[in-house]
């Protein structure tokens, strides 16, 4: 029997319908596995809605990371191009330039407080005035995409990369998958909200939640993955995976004006993961803390020191 | 009222079922990598946990016949025993070092050291948790020593019947020991030194149905802390002394189960909790210098403690105001819904920062002494005091400041009309936003006593297997007197 939240279960009603048919499950999601063609790279589907409010009724992980460094590296989107990219801020893995690739990661440093997490994260920079703004930290939530049932998800392939958030977008994004807030608040805004001194702002991004299963990166690196909706991975993606949701804290408060992404304006919010973890780390905290359907840490946005 | 969604739950059984074998979420995807999907084990189902390779638990007993398995003699680590172990085992662990994250999913084991200042789990800055029970039953650890972990020394998460007796934890990056979303509980003779969140945590869970005795808990950011806790939670017998802060239950809607309520701390010793070395999240920043900070908690009891020696209060009952809130705050009604129930509601986004206000506590017969500020503070940013019901009666006041608002004992007498002016001696609680205090320091480095021998359990190598199938023992309240300053 699957544990399913009720605070999902209104929609979950609706989209299980649509599910029963042989439709798509979603107006935004392609009912193939070939992607429509974008001229920016962009997320297969979304959520159906954001992952909120207060810990303890969501099966999750979680792990924080200090700030490690900025580069104009991307070493998914230009893999041996140093300097080619926009202001990156980077976490976890401490060794990561645009020379990286996911074999080098395990067995690093991590600035993450889960030491077996030596994935790597990154984000554009916030810049103000033309400088950079050094985050305070980032929170890696890992859990079971929205009413998926929790003991089909599988961690993430040895080698997997991917990158949520379109970082070419001119449009508004969904706040599913790019979202400003303030400190853990579950208010979500495509541009950064004016935050109290109590709270700082936060880029948060959502990654997708069902792999291919065969590929560890694709093209544009979103056409591997795609999000779940009513519960289910669309065709073509059959693999559930945990939902990542990565969250950048910067030191802004008060007014945001004059901020903007290194990536351009503030519309352009994104987020790049590559599963540098300790594998076995990994399946041990999927296999005990998502299957079981239990929460193995929080946080309140409460900050130490 | 809040939307209730338990309809719709049920609408969703039958849309599943309507969907029939088509329904792929029925199923378990087809896996492309070999892996362990077992069935997840929910708090309050009355149903067995299922894996592959253990028998199903027996619930009645631990009879002598289940095993005993011996670390290092049979198994090299403690997790090998602890996966090879039969519900119902105990596991003894000899004397040594082990640099391990130990992660117990079977019930009613007992995990116990024979020594517990020599078995020793240290996380050496690395490893994340000493013991960790996920969602396991029953399961009791003994007579150990956990430090230098990332996370905490021991947690429960998800369980139905734990125990912690004889533990000491030392120098960890959040808890001491953490009980999130456990229920029937019992943690006992607890050394906690040295997390910059509390040395005991009991938190996310209502009714918790858990004792809480003979602990020392100190220089740590909070010496206990329970967030939305409470329901036959009984915090006693025991010492809060050089934390940043003593006692602190708190509300808040960061976490599920709120509000706070229904926790009954007796009979401690609470001093000198004005700590500033220590590492501390900013709750503990904020709450410092204060014996026990009930923070916008309900229906508390804090009685015959013996407190004294703090910067600001012995005992304070204040707001917690919560600038992000992920719901509306809680109507009465809702103050009695159990954590089962609240898991069914969906939040409310109240789109601004809401006030969690001390509501209905009572602090009866304390001997409070030697507060800079005051023995007893009430406050809010609610201009009307009395409105929120708290009483206080038979209290000791050692203090030149006795109580804010002045002569509480007779503004709010418990079983007695009060009368008085509320507006004497009005506490700023607002200033308490703005004051500076000694920076957190680095868990990993910040200064701590050396650790001393502590008490063992009585004859751990022949006490037989006690899994926490019945927990907590029972305890007498009224038994309790004020214990003398030492």
């Amino acid at each position: 029997m699957k544990r399913r939240f009720a605070t999902a279960a209104a929609a979950a009603v609706a989209l299980l319908l649509g599910a029963c048919s042989d439709e798509g499950h979603d107006g935004g999601v392609a009912s193939g596995s070939t992607l429509h063609a974008h001229t920016q790279a962009t997320s297969l589907g979304k959520p159906d809605r954001p992952i909120a409010g207060p810990q303890g009724t969501q099966a999750q992980f979680l792990v924080e990371c200090l700030y490690s460094h900025a580069a104009m590296d991307d070493p998914i989107v230009f893999p041996g191009q140093p300097g080619q990219s926009h202001l990156h801020v980077f976490f976890g893995n401490t060794d990561v330039d645009a020379f990286t690739t996911t074999a080098d990661l395990v067995g690093g440093e991590t600035t993450c407080d889960q030491r077996q997490d030596t994935a790597a994260y990154w984000a554009p920079a916030l810049m103000r005035n033309g400088m950079n703004l050094t985050p305070i930290k980032s929170t890696a939530y890992y859990r079971p995409g929205l009413d998926v049932d929790p003991t089909t998800v599988q961690p993430y392939p040895v080698g997997l990369v991917m990158v949520a958030g379109d970082a070419g977008a001119v449009a508004e994004q969904p706040v599913e998958i790019v979202a400003w807030t303030c400190g853990a608040g579950i208010e979500r805004a495509v541009t950064p909200p004016t935050c109290s001194e109590d709270r700082a702002l936060r880029l948060l991004v959502t990654f997708p939640d069902c792999w291919d299963g065969v590929n560890l990166d694709s093209p544009d690196h979103h056409a591997h993955v795609a999000y779940s909706s009513g519960g289910l991975c669309p065709e073509g993606y059959p693999v559930p995976v945990p939902q990542l949701q990565f969250g950048v804290e910067y030191p802004v408060h008060g007014d945001p004006t004059g901020l903007v992404l290194a990536s351009g304006g503030l519309l352009t919010g994104h987020a790049d993961f590559m599963n540098g973890w300790d594998q076995a780390k990994l399946e041990s905290e999927i296999a005990l803390c998502l299957h079981r359907d239990l929460v193995c840490g929080i946080t309140s946005g409460r900050k130490t020191g | 009222m809040r939307n209730r969604f338990i309809a719709a739950a049920v609408a969703v059984g039958l849309v599943l079922a309507a969907c029939g074998d088509g329904d792929s979420a029925s199923e378990p995807t087809d896996n492309p990598i070999a892996f362990d999907a077992s069935v997840p084990d929910t708090v309050g189902d009355t149903a067995p946990p299922v894996t592959e390779t253990m028998p199903a638990p027996d619930t009645t007993a631990a009879s002598s016949a289940e095993g005993v398995l011996h670390v290092p003699e049979d198994f090299d680590t403690i997790q090998a025993a602890v996966d090879a172990a039969a519900p119902g085992a105990l596991i003894l662990v000899g004397p040594g070092t082990y640099n391990e994250a130990v992660n117990v999913t079977t019930d009613n084991l007992t995990i116990r050291g024979l020594d517990r200042n020599e078995v020793v789990l240290d996380g050496e800055f690395e490893l994340d948790n000493g013991v960790r029970v996920l969602g396991a039953k029953g399961v009791a650890v003994e007579n150990m020593t956990a430090m230098n972990y990332t996370s905490n020394g021991f947690f429960w998460t998800g369980t139905v019947g734990y125990r912690g007796s004889y533990l000491t934890a030392y120098r960890t990056g959040d808890y001491g020991v953490y009980a999130f979303d456990a229920v029937n509980g019992q943690l006992d003779h607890i050394y906690a030194a040295g997390s910059p969140d509390a040395g005991v945590y009991i938190g996310n869970c209502y009714p918790c149905n858990t004792v809480m005795t003979d602990v020392v808990s100190e220089h740590n950011g909070l010496g206990y802390s329970g967030t939305n806790s409470g329901g036959e939670l009984y915090i006693v017998n025991s010492t809060f002394r050089f934390n940043r802060a003593g006692v602190v239950p708190n509300s808040g809607s960061y976490e599920l189960c709120y509000p706070e309520r229904d926790t009954t701390i007796v009979g401690n010793l609470v001093y000198s909790n004005n700590q500033g070395d220590t590492p501390a999240i900013d709750v503990a920043l904020l709450a410092m210098g204060n014996g026990i900070v009930v923070a916008g908690g309900i229906r508390n009891t804090v009685e015959r403690n013996q407190i004294w020696d703090h910067d600001k209060a012995g005992i304070a009952l204040v707001p917690f105001l919560e600038e992000d809130p992920n719901d509306e705050l809680p109507t009465v009604e809702e103050w009695e819904m159990t954590c089962e129930e609240a898991k069914q509601v969906r939040p409310v986004d109240p789109g601004e920062a809401i006030l969690w206000d001390a509501y209905e506590n009572r602090v009866i017969g304390n001997e409070i002494s030697d507060s800079r500020q005051f023995d007893i503070i009430l406050a809010s940013l609610n201009p009307d005091l009395s409105a929120l019901g708290n009483c206080f009666a038979g209290n000791v006041f050692g203090s030149a400041g006795q109580t804010a608002p002045t002569a509480l004992e007779t503004l709010a007498p418990c079983d007695a009309t009060g009368s008085g002016d509320w507006n004497a001696g009005v506490y700023n609680i607002a200033a308490w936003l703005g004051e500076e205090h000694p920076p957190s320091v680095d868990w990993k480095t910040a200064s701590l006593p050396e650790l001393e021998p502590q008490e063992n359990m009585p004859d751990a190598a022949n006490a037989p297997a006690n899994p926490a199938t019945n927990v907590p023992a029972p305890i007498d309240i009224a038994a309790i007197t004020t214990p003398a300053k030492p």
